[in-house]
């Protein structure tokens, strides 16, 4: 009686296999006629969703896009799926993405934790990653990777500039650095270490932060017993309004200095009851309230499909980072591969197209971002943007 | 800056202690872990947010009305989820509330989006009191004086009124209080409103100073579980001992040591301190009988 | 049948050949469920999907050890699967050991910081030993991530495996997991049934009746929890060689309360409930994010969220759902899936009585 269970269950399972190995069709995945397919991936939940707003921006400009006719008869089809910012999840939903629906790129899915667990299996898999991670962490670019474009300046260049900037414009020598204790944090700390090597100056304090910590007394102290006239950030929201609120109280008030990551200067104005004014930022995109013709275009669509949505910074910095791929798919033309597609992305020199630095990638070199503009915070939570694009990748 | 540590770390500890002290209430009746606790003050200090920036409340009227809410809040979670557990074990609670926790906070970001917010207080977390060279901002010299009165009024509470002492009654023997004439359900239910409500108070405290998202109470959370072992899980005074205790030991470690540990020595502290005295620093310690 | 004459009887893993055909027939299925998923995507499965809920079935077997079987809490398992995961990542790319070698170092590594953590465990109870397990869940992330051996902040790259020369993948993964995995499976089985887990369900019923009858409650207790640890461990390094990469940021209390809620939701006490409430849960906490694309029910929930609730938050549904779930699985069904299971049983058995 075994033997026959054996016997038919050897059958049974040649008969699966049979059937599991259909003739696929030589066509590209994620391309039709009439459509691209495009995933995204961006905690929508738990602690780091505040950077969920990135990936529904994405998807406004898609709608957008879709809207006045798509790119070469094609229209975006495009998916959101939330992560959490759990890695595994990322790579669960990457599978999905890929075997399930087959997606040509993805675009602008947040974190780089999540990115890192699925970044080869994306590779492996031909898929495009256009300003994954949106973020500048050098471990992402690092080893060269055809199928990444990055389009977010990274991190370490962005705080060398920062630094550099209060060095030369400000005439602040005594820095100190508070970064909260991740890869973010720590390129942060890593570039305005290079600027004061470069300049044989001395970093006066490096003070640290986990992300969970909500009592930042003990670090204000030790910031001000440094003497710095100056401390740049790289830290999230939180954060920065507990130090904020921590130094002023203490009676220190040294020169702020921080990333394009906080750079929604109204919500960080009011959590911080008015002591964001002054704050230098670097800012890689345009303000809120500007006047370029995309930006009105932007806020247009904004206010005809998402009107519910709060015009933040990282909610309309999720369209900076679609900008190069639709350029992309519009120089590639109407034979869409990945291939054609590399290509013409790396026809891109100094384009301006978008609400963004110039962005340029080259077959070598597909890290796009390389300047940004300072600008400091008004009174009334506005910004002023000081200067022109600065180079900051050396 | 010795004397400034100190004082940032008793500020600080208060907060601790005042969400430690919401703990206690629930575990010295009902014996249940409350990890919700968190999160039953974050939802309530989105109340009040809502009354004052939406509906323009003033102050003292949404705090009552919050308080109100927060009285329910603790009083439904008892009746519609943990009265109905039947044979309820010790990690079958830790689990219901670590559902409802898991329930607030997904309620929360639904509600009211990830965005970071602040809660309009009228004691600003900027000015300061000075005394000697030492600084405490106005909120957590409040914070020190209600953490401290609530945990006297909660003190006498439990040992003299009719109430107070059938809570306690309640908690050593369920059946035998239910014998001697008491509604042992009531009670629990009173318990965790009255615990719901103290949270409440933390809750917004602690928002007023700093933020406002739905993530807000995870590190106080751990930090008050921290010092309410500390100070023993059944004792009220014990929680501002141990609320104080853990904040200036965390400051003066941060300031001397390393801030790089100084999340982590909180539980070092605390194991360190349960072997040596298993029931923590003011309460009894009190054997199981076979 | 049921009447079991000798302890023989009693250990046996197939008590009669009906459920050892059954065995092999499952064996089998697993054999070609891969090939199923990849033809078919069931429920929107994926190979990926399989692998992560055998990692973390094996996790929640190794907690049901400690947690159904001995009594004890812990709310820092989310640790030793980090210290499992790093270990094997460590010992694969800084000293290239074979895998075969490094997933059992990592176990006993793990297992030995289980033992560590099971002396205090000696003098705690309930609320006391969950908090203590929380801090050193909390505390070795931390720990991990300010050591620069370790990655620091960055995080490691887990090694590219080769399996006669090619890469792994998700599939040549899922038959080392599974094979792991149905090996440890019956190790978990079998050490119920010997006088290890007897001790250990001595302890958890009354860990004083226990002593009296000579049980050291000192070995036993640390044993559980090392043994609990070498579970946890092993499936820390599978997880760092599937995802590839690992963080000190992935590993959460949420994983550990994550961890925790599959044991409950599968039936304290039971291996084969603590596999179910793995696959249970890890499937739900995977598929159920996109709420506005479900039929009917979808649109009605977003029509809701703009009128009352925002649009932003409308992906929290999923937490809800699954912390409403644990509740419920609590309240209306102590015994879990597995006594479920167990009714269903019994009602067949019965019927039409």
């Amino acid at each position: 009686m075994l033997k026959k269970a054996f016997v038919s269950m050897a059958l049974l399972m040649m008969v699966t296999f049979l059937m599991t190995t259909p003739g696929l069709a030589q066509k590209v995945r994620g391309v039709t006629d009439t459509e691209v397919l495009i995933g995204q991936t961006g905690p929508q939940t738990g602690p780091a969703a505040l950077w969920g707003a990135v990936a529904r921006g994405t998807g406004l400009y898609f709608k957008g896009i879709n809207d006045e006719g798509g790119i070469h008869g094609r229209k975006v089809k495009y998916f959101l799926r939330d992560d959490g910012y759990q890695p595994a999840k990322t790579r669960a939903i990457a599978t999905e993405f890929v075997e399930q629906m087959g997606i040509f790129g993805v675009v602008g899915c947040v974190g780089v934790g999540p990115g890192m667990a699925v970044r080869d299996y994306y590779t492996e898999n031909k898929v495009l990653m256009v300003s994954f991670g949106c973020s500048g962490v050098t471990n992402w670019i690092n080893p060269f990777n055809r199928y990444i474009f990055a389009t977010y300046p990274l991190y370490v260049d962005e705080a060398r500039g920062l630094t550099r900037y209060l060095f030369e414009q400000m005439k602040l020598t005594k820095v100190a650095v508070f970064y909260q204790n991740d890869d973010y944090g720590k390129q942060g700390l890593e570039g305005v270490e290079h600027y004061e090597k470069e300049k044989g100056l001395k970093l006066v304090a490096s003070v640290s932060a986990e992300v969970t910590e909500r009592d930042l007394s003990s670090h204000a102290l030790k910031l001000k017993s440094s003497g710095a006239e100056a401390v740049v950030m790289w830290a999230m929201p939180t954060h920065a309004a507990l130090l904020l609120a921590e130094c002023a109280k203490i009676g220190y008030k040294p020169q702020w200095a921080t990333s394009s990551t906080l750079s929604d200067s109204p919500v960080m104005m009011q959590i911080t009851k008015g002591l964001w004014t002054g704050m230098i930022l670097s800012y890689p995109i345009e303000p809120p309230d500007s006047n370029n013709p995309l930006m009105v275009k932007y806020r247009a669509w904004h206010q005809k499909y998402e009107p519910n949505e709060r015009w933040g910074t990282f909610y309309y910095s999720g369209c900076v980072y679609a900008e190069p791929f639709v350029e992309g798919l519009k120089r590639a033309g109407r034979n869409l591969t990945p291939e054609t597609f590399i290509k013409a992305m790396e026809t891109l020199k100094d384009w301006r197209g978008g609400i963004g630095g110039p962005f340029t990638f080259t077959s070598t070199d597909h890290q796009g971002a390389k300047y940004v503009r300072y600008a400091q915070v008004q009174p009334d939570s506005t910004v002023k943007i000081l200067t022109d694009w600065v180079r900051i990748t050396k | 800056m010795l004397g400034q540590l100190i004082v940032s770390g008793l500020a600080v500890g208060a907060c601790y202690s005042l969400l430690a002290l919401a703990m206690v209430i629930i575990y010295k009746t009902s014996d249940v872990l409350n990890f919700a606790q968190g999160e039953m003050a974050m939802i309530s200090t989105y109340v009040a947010f809502t009354l004052m920036e939406s509906h323009h409340v003033p102050f003292q009227w949404a705090v009552i009305l919050t308080f109100l809410f927060a009285i329910l809040l603790g009083a439904s979670f008892e009746f519609v989820f943990l009265r109905q557990a039947k044979e309820p074990t010790v990690l079958g609670l830790i689990i219901i509330t670590l559902g409802f926790e898991m329930i607030l906070m997904g309620f929360a970001g639904w509600k009211w989006g990830p965005d970071q917010r602040s809660l309009d207080f009228p004691v600003s977390n900027i000015e300061t009191y000075n005394l000697f060279g030492l600084v405490m901002s106005k909120i957590n010299f409040w914070t020190i004086v209600i953490s401290l009165v609530l945990m006297f009024i909660l003190f006498l509470f439990f040992r003299y009124t009719k109430v107070g002492v059938a809570m306690r009654a309640t908690q050593q023997n369920q059946l035998a209080a239910r014998v001697m004439g008491i509604r042992t359900k009531w009670i629990l239910s009173f318990t965790w409103a009255i615990s719901s409500m103290v949270g409440a108070v933390a809750g917004m405290l602690i928002a007023a100073l700093g933020v406002l998202d739905p993530t807000m109470m995870m590190d106080p959370l751990l930090k008050s579980f921290a010092s309410a072992v500390l100070g023993g899980m059944t004792s009220l005074p014990g929680t501002a001992v141990g609320g104080a205790m853990l904040g200036i030991i965390e400051n003066l470690f941060g300031g001397y040591v390393s801030l790089a540990f100084k999340s982590v020595v909180a539980f070092a502290v605390i194991v360190l301190m349960l072997c040596i005295k298993p029931s923590g620093l003011l309460a009894k310690h009190y054997v199981k009988k076979v | 049948m049921d009447i079991k004459r000798s302890y023989y009887e009693d250990i046996e893993l197939f008590k009669s050949n009906t459920i050892l055909v059954w065995s092999i027939l499952f064996l089998v299925f697993l054999g070609i469920l891969p090939w199923l998923v990849k033809a078919y995507h069931l429920l929107g499965m994926s190979i990926y999907i399989l692998n992560l809920i055998t990692i973390n079935a094996l996790v929640a077997i190794g907690l049901n050890i400690l947690v159904g079987y001995t009594g004890q809490i812990s709310m820092g398992h989310a640790g030793f699967f980090a210290i499992g995961a790093f270990t094997t990542v460590i010992f694969i790319v800084n000293w290239s050991f074979p895998l075969y070698i490094a997933l059992p170092i990592a176990g006993f590594i793990s297992s030995a910081f289980g033992f560590i953590l099971g002396l205090p465990a000696l003098r705690l109870k309930g609320p006391y030993l969950a908090i203590a397990t929380l801090g050193f869940g909390m505390s070795i992330t931390t720990i991990i991530k300010h050591m620069e051996f370790f990655g620091g902040r960055m995080g490691l790259q887990a090694p590219k495996l080769y399996l006669f020369g090619t890469p792994m993948k998700d599939i040549h993964y899922y038959y080392v997991i599974m094979i792991i995995a149905v090996l440890m499976v019956i190790g978990a089985l079998k050490l119920i049934k010997t006088r290890v887990g007897r001790a250990f369900i001595a302890i958890r019923d009354s860990d004083i009746a226990a002593e009296a009858m000579g049980v050291n409650l000192t070995y036993y207790k640390t044993l559980s929890f090392a043994v609990s640890a070498f579970y946890t461990g092993i499936a820390g390094g599978l997880y760092a060689l599937i995802l590839g990469f690992i963080n000190p940021e992935g590993f959460t209390m949420i994983m550990s309360i994550a961890f925790l809620a599959m044991v409950v939701v599968g039936g304290l006490g039971s291996i084969m409930g603590s596999i179910a409430g793995a696959a249970l849960l890890t499937y739900l906490d995977i598929k159920l994010q996109v709420v506005q694309d479900i039929p009917a029910i979808g649109p009605a929930l977003v029509a809701f969220s703009q009128k009352y609730m925002s649009m932003a938050g409308i992906s929290n549904i999923a937490v809800i759902v699954y912390g409403l779930i644990m509740i419920l699985i609590v309240l209306f069904e102590p015994l879990g899936i597995f006594g479920f299971w167990i009714r269903t049983k019994r009602y067949w058995k019965t019927w039409p009585f």
